[in-house]
């Protein structure tokens, strides 16, 4: 595509908080993807739409998240993508591909949606990512997030994922050495990841008291193959272990197929000092629309269903994404649910196994 | 509330018990369940060992037949106390309606009354009392069979009936049985349980059925760490760490995640054929909601029939409605509606490359469809393009059930929930290349054909090592005499104590003191349960000595 990058920027801008707005934009993007993007420009024919008679966002196809393992989704030239990102595989079935030829837009979002709930004070932290470094993990989205923030917002980085492996030691020496020179730290990674850690300290009888303004970003989380916590339970255990206090524990969720991540706003809230506001932010340049899982009809806010995700960040790839996820709207809040608590490996059925992935490659 | 546990006399006193909520939130069912802890697991496995020592380890096999035969006609009374509170319960907890736990109960306990579960045993060890006394083994030798001292059992909850057939086998072992049940199907291994110790107090003081939480280190560890013997079902995770956790000398029998596919020749695709045909495979799909390892998944369908795939699959889906009224589905939670959705656009999405596709095979209308050439290059290992999915046919309004007609073999198992694919095929061999890769994740193959073609293509499967091949309408039923995952359900339990030199002659005295069992040793047509077993065996190594 080429956007200028005028056009780029107003596509992730708070102008489009604006339903119109949001409504114009997603339609004129809409309409460019359903001829750049090959298999896209198929289905909308086998489906019998016409792009250019959409008279409102919620007319626009999504494609379902499977969809980019059995197809190129991608309107970048071959052999002009930037980055690849994979999205999560199963035992059987092979993971998906992002092809993105530019991602200035993707990190012009990414960068103002983590600012904005995690940086609300501008602070200037060091980061200590748990997880690996993007050389380690090429085709991951997350590692690609977290490398671009800890570039390009934070002041210095440890990763603590090397070759595969958690190195424990590097992390205690880390946040200890931030204990006691008294700067605060900013954490993020892998809930699982942070829980595994947490547990470990308090095996060990270990507390690191980090320094006020210390804050960490998780994500994953509720909806892993050990439903075994709760988010309280791990809130918990942050504060005991680490001292950084629920309000400072931010939890985000986001997909490889999407360029627009969702965020709690607990923090954000704490540094307005108001109270925090349910659910997770939808940024302004995305809509959440909620399907009946049996019907597919829309539901009301506040009702429960399928997620699907209309993005103005997704450039390259298409914007209306269907997922698998349930979760309800209220407004611009988005509240998802996990798996049941309790809920274990149904076994036997290969089926389930779709559910057991430990995260979700992104 | 419901007790969703079963411990034997005496430890259930001043035991704790918590209550916990199942299924869905809106709906769920109250359950009591004890509060574990590592002592008490100890202290437990200490009574069900002293409690086989004491009531099974020399019972007689005939014994422990007769009461198990007791048990199975209670669950297939539909009048009896125990079936009644098994459908109830069950149906109260959401997952599977009662007509179609009605039909489950029926299909596992069926095939486990007296004369099944000696089949059973003979078909395993050689004889009904081989775990008794020495009893005749192949060539002649007298073999004794001993079971082990207890066995730990952990169940997956995807399918009801799943613990039925592993509870007998501990009995049937004269082995003592721990047993994990899963937190989506808490119910029916203690009702079980329970009712065993109702026919039997004896056996009852055996068994100890209970749930935990699922990964709760300390507890799976103490359980595991003790176990000379571990029968386990559940995910590939699971199974792992099941096996790193449990004693090296134990014996394991782990039993990953599996699902079925079915196969038709093109001769057995008839008009006059076509309905029955549909209304089993119908039925195999409908089954648990298709939960289980034995639920197909995709039918690989020969093209040039007398009816085509797609007529089959059309007629396919008319067979599902019927079977949706007649055995309605359980509820559904919306994520596994979701995966459901997910399935039916991602068909309709390939749909759209197999329309281009015939466009440019046909060449007319459609243009070649950019997204088809595209796909081929990015396709791995270049090639062909793949097709895909190119129809999709699916009950109105909700997800009941889903066919998706493919033009190409491949697997990759749906979300279940009766969702299925037709593959249209050429011949066994593009369904084997499509199997081979993961090969150990089929559990079984429905066959329909006919005469000398049925065999040839069973063994075009047999030679890939499925464990069981089956008739279409027949995949949920397997007899206990089968394997379980290609795997028998005693013998690896099994150790034996040999006496060589001894010819039967030599131990028929000995034996003939015992009651009832010893004069067939001498007369094959004594009962259908040992000459079935021996028969065979017998012919093979002929006048060896």
């Amino acid at each position: 595509m080429h956007e200028s990058r005028m056009t780029k920027t107003l596509l992730i801008s708070n102008a489009l908080a604006h339903d119109a707005a949001f409504d114009l934009a997603a339609r004129a993007l809409y309409r460019k993807q359903s001829s750049a993007i090959p298999p896209y420009s198929g289905y909308l024919r086998h489906l019998g739409v016409d792009p250019s008679a959409a008279e409102c966002w919620r007319d626009i196809p999504p494609v379902p998240t499977s969809a980019f393992k059995s197809h190129d989704l991608s309107a970048a030239p071959a052999g002009s993508e930037v980055v690849t990102f994979e999205t999560s595989g199963t035992t059987i079935s092979r993971p998906g591909r992002v092809r993105l030829s530019s991602t200035a837009l993707y990190e012009a979002s990414l960068l103002r949606s983590f600012a904005r709930h995690l940086l609300p004070d501008d602070a200037q932290l060091p980061a200590i990512v748990f997880g690996p470094a993007r050389a380690e993990a090429p085709r991951s989205s997350l590692w690609f997030m977290a490398d671009r923030i800890v570039e390009k917002l934070t002041t210095g980085e440890q990763w603590v994922v090397r070759r595969g492996e958690p190195d424990w030691d590097l992390a205690d020496a880390t946040l200890e050495r931030a204990a006691k020179d008294g700067t605060p730290i900013l954490l993020l990674g892998i809930t699982l990841l942070f829980a595994a850690y947490l547990e470990r300290l308090a095996a060990k009888g270990r507390q690191v008291a980090l320094p006020t303004g210390s804050r960490a970003m998780d994500t994953g989380g509720a909806k892993g193959q050990r439903a075994e916590f709760t988010r309280n339970e791990v809130a918990a255990a942050f504060h005991r272990q680490l001292g950084i206090p629920s309000t400072h524990l931010v939890n985000e969720y986001g997909m490889a197929e999407m360029g627009s991540q969702f965020y709690d706003d607990n923090l954000l809230a704490a540094h307005e000092r108001r109270p925090s506001k349910p659910g997770k932010q939808i940024p302004p340049w995305v809509r959440t629309r909620v399907l009946h899982p049996e019907t597919l009809e829309e539901q009301p806010d506040g009702e429960r269903g399928v997620l699907v995700h209309y993005d103005l960040a997704n450039v390259e790839i298409p914007l209306a994404i269907q997922t698998e996820d349930i979760g309800s709207r209220v407004g611009d809040r988005l509240f998802l649910e996990g798996r049941l608590l309790g809920a274990e490996a149904r076994g036997c059925s290969l089926a389930f196994e779709r559910f057991l992935e430990l995260e979700r490659a992104r | 509330m419901t007790a969703a546990f079963y411990l034997p006399l005496g430890l259930e006193e001043g035991l704790e018990t918590a209550v916990q909520r199942f299924g869905p939130a809106h709906d769920s069912l109250e359950l009591h369940l004890p509060v574990v802890g590592p002592d008490d697991l100890l202290r437990w496995i200490q009574v069900l060992r002293d409690a086989r020592a004491q009531n099974l380890a020399r019972r007689p096999i005939a014994g422990i037949i007769r009461s198990l035969d007791r048990v199975s006609r209670r669950f297939l009374d539909p009048g009896d106390a125990a079936r009644r509170e098994a459908v109830d319960s069950l149906a109260r907890a959401g997952r599977f309606t009662s007509p179609m736990l009605e039909r489950a109960l029926d299909d596992a306990f069926q095939p486990v009354t007296r004369g099944g579960l000696s089949r059973w045993l003979s078909s395993e060890l050689g004889s009904v009392d081989a775990l008794d006394r020495p009893a005749p083994g192949p060539g002649g030798t007298l073999r004794h069979a001993h079971g082990p001292e207890w066995m730990l059992q952990i169940y997956a909850g995807n399918v009801p009936t799943l613990p039925i057939w592993p509870i007998y086998s501990a009995l049937l072992l004269k082995a003592s049985l721990l047993a994990k049940t899963s937190a989506q199907e808490p119910l029916l291994g203690p009702l079980l349980a329970r009712t065993i110790a109702e026919v039997d107090e004896n056996l009852g003081a055996c068994l100890a059925v209970v749930w935990w939480k699922g990964g709760s280190g300390h507890l799976d560890r103490t359980a595991l760490a003790l176990a000379p013997a571990v029968l386990a079902f559940g995910g590939d995770e699971a199974m792992a760490s099941i096996s790193r956790q449990s004693q090296p000398d134990a014996v394991r029998v782990l039993h990953g995640p599996k699902v079925s596919v079915s196969y038709i020749e093109r001769r057995a695709l008839t008009y006059a054929a076509l309905r029955g045909l549909a209304a089993r495979a119908a039925l195999d799909i409908s089954l648990y909601d298709q939960q289980g390892c034995l639920s197909p998944h995709a039918f690989y369908v020969e093209r040039r029939g007398e009816v085509t795939p797609g007529k089959f699959a059309e007629v396919l889906a008319t067979a599902l409605e019927a079977r949706a009224h007649e055995l309605p589905r359980g509820i559904v939670a919306a994520e596994e509606a979701a995966s459901v959705q997910l399935f039916r656009s991602q068909a309709r999405f390939e749909a759209a490359g197999a329309a281009g596709a015939a466009g440019m095979s046909s060449g007319g209308g459609m243009s070649p469809g950019a997204g088809m050439l595209a796909r081929a290059a990015w396709m791995p290992g270049g090639g062909a393009p793949s097709r895909g999915a190119s129809r999709v046919l699916e009950s109105p309004g909700a997800t009941t059930w889903t066919v998706v007609l493919e033009d190409r073999a491949r697997f990759e198992p749906g979300p279940a929930h009766r969702t299925v694919r037709i593959h249209i095929v050429d011949g066994p061999e593009e369904v084997a290349r499509a199997l081979q890769p993961s090969i150990r994740y089929v559990e079984a193959i429905s066959l329909e054909a006919r005469g000398p073609e049925r065999v040839r293509l069973a063994a075009a499967f047999t030679s890939l090592g499925v464990p069981r091949i089956a008739p279409v309408g027949q995949l949920q039923r397997p007899t206990p005499l089968g394997t379980h995952g290609g795997v028998r359900r005693l013998l690896p339990f099994v150790t034996w104590s040999s006496v060589e030199g001894a010819a039967i002659k030599q131990a028929a005295p000995s034996a003939a003191a015992a009651p009832r069992k010893s004069k067939p040793t001498s007369t094959p047509k004594s009962s259908a349960s040992r000459s079935s077993g021996r028969g065979s065996r017998r012919k093979a190594p002929k006048r060896r000595r």
